[in-house]
């Protein structure tokens, strides 16, 4: 019987499953973990406590939470566009889940090493807009779909920096995987010799997940809640739980292409690259409860005029150093 | 059959079936996702011929921003919920005779070509490395040619923005 179940766990199909429920198990526990510690945080940054109630220093609280959304009638507003409205929820877990397949947790930990690994997450990472802009129009609500062409708009702004800063270093690192790009930063990290495309990619990896300063997508004071103001109960949890996890990935590749990765002294590199991605995830929180929410054509200026040509000038001083 | 041959099926199902909901849906959104489902097919090909560079700049560009381009002209572009009109006007019977037309050349250029000989062969495995170096050394006329395109295609855009605005 356990003979039987390493075999099929040492199959393909097996470390698919495996990998899959891995990967499902993070998601749950790093958005739990995420909504404490964004609360937490806020808290103790407004001079407050923050939850405290349930379980020692309120850890307990997201699980609570989790149920009321759980135990909560499922809703479905009656003039909404039934296909759009019910696939945007589900569709938003594509991007994420593909995301993991190639992240580094560590040498050995990865689910495959894709050699256009970097490019699967950015190409994926562009149906989260596809599945916000299903929201907005599937709701039938103008605030929804004023929420959408805002997510539509401010994307196409921020994914052109995000590229064009990640660039630099599939230059220095002579390739598209993830895993050699780590490699590459035994000696340096690439955050030395990249800071300005480090900078550049983490604002523009801040507004691809839609949060403050650039929350404009579901700005509470203006919109309700942006593209998923219909949408209730678990449906809800599900666009939570992608925001959280795309916030994971943002920092998680910011780690990987600038800080080294799980490349680090005598900690085993799980700890290391764990330790870097939610440095910058406390960066992102950090961020949402200082700034204030940005004007929508601060937001496009300062992507078109400011981000895009320093992040070209960015690749062009590192492509003509790297060729002298 | 092979499950590879299954996956080719699917993958092709898939591209089918978006194409008719682009082409058949009276909805310019649901045209659109329809689309954007055809587009995941083509990528899944790519994939199916060994070609992952290529399927993931399919999904990058056409899923990534074309598609997102085109959201945002049918969100800027008035009353998208409204079926058009008039369904019979010569103008339409003349688009698709042409379509009909070039379709059929297109088909008796595949039928006829040579791709028939390398039907059989396995598809080569090329690198990323590999395929930059092709672009900026055999292929650079084209490709310069393709960037000559897009920049005048910028510049009739910056021409359009700066026009409208002197109207005003």
């Amino acid at each position: 019987m356990v003979n039987d179940l390493l075999k099929l766990a040492g199959s393909d199909a097996g470390k698919m499953v495996i990998g899959l429920v891995g990967v499902l198990l993070f998601v749950v526990v790093n958005a739990l973990l995420l909504t404490w510690a964004e609360r937490k945080i806020a808290g103790h940054m407004q001079r407050r406590i923050g939850p405290k109630e349930v379980g020692p220093f309120g850890l307990i609280q997201p699980i609570a939470d989790a149920l009321k959304l759980l135990g909560k009638e499922i809703l479905t507003p009656a003039k909404v566009d039934k296909p759009l409205y019910y696939l945007a929820p589900t569709l938003i877990f594509v991007p994420v889940l593909v995301s993991f397949i190639v992240i580094p947790f560590d040498a050995s930990l990865q689910v495959a090493d894709i050699n256009v690994g970097i490019l699967v997450i950015l190409a994926f990472s562009s149906i989260t807009i596809l599945s916000i802009l299903m929201a907005g129009w599937g709701s039938e609500n103008k605030y929804s779909l004023i929420g959408a062409i805002r997510s539509v708009a401010q994307n196409i702004a921020y994914e052109i920096p995000m590229l064009l800063a990640l660039l630099p270093v599939v230059m220095l690192a002579n390739s598209l995987s993830l895993r050699e790009i780590v490699e590459k930063q035994q000696g340096l990290w690439f955050v030395v010799i990249q800071p300005l495309a480090f900078i550049i990619y983490f604002i523009a990896g801040v507004a691809e997940t839609n949060r403050t300063p650039f929350d404009l997508p579901e700005a509470e004071s203006e919109l309700v809640a942006g593209y998923h103001t219909e949408y209730s109960g678990m449906r809800f949890a599900l666009f939570f739980l992608a925001e959280y996890t795309n916030i994971f990935i943002v920092s998680a590749i910011a780690a990987t292409f600038f800080l080294g990765g799980y490349q680090g002294p005598v900690l085993p590199g799980i700890v290391w690259f764990l330790l870097k991605s939610y440095l910058l995830v406390f960066v992102i929180i950090w961020l949402r409860w200082t700034y204030p929410r940005v004007r929508f054509d601060q937001l496009l200026n300062f992507a078109w005029k400011g981000l895009i040509p320093l992040a070209f000038l960015n690749l062009l001083i590192t492509g003509g150093l790297l060729k002298i | 059959m092979t499950p590879g041959e299954w996956i080719f099926i699917a993958v092709m199902a898939t591209t089918l079936a978006g194409s008719l909901a682009a082409v058949l849906s009276g909805s310019l959104i649901y045209a659109l996702f329809g689309l954007v489902t055809a587009m995941f097919g083509i990528a899944g090909i790519y994939i199916y011929l060994n070609a992952p560079f290529l399927a993931m700049m399919q999904i990058l560009i056409y899923v990534g921003a074309i598609s997102i381009l085109i959201a945002f002209a049918v969100m800027l572009a008035g009353p998208m919920y409204l079926r058009p009109k008039e369904w019979t006007s010569p103008k339409k019977f003349v688009a698709a005779l042409a379509v009909v037309l070039l379709s059929l050349l297109v088909l008796v250029g595949i039928i006829m070509g040579s791709f028939r000989a390398a039907s059989g062969a396995k598809p080569l495995i090329v690198t990323t490395q590999e395929l930059g170096r092709v672009f900026l050394d055999k292929l650079t006329l084209p490709f310069e040619l393709i960037s000559l395109l897009i920049v005048v295609s910028i510049i009739g855009a910056i021409m359009l923005a700066l026009f409208s605005k002197e109207r005003k």
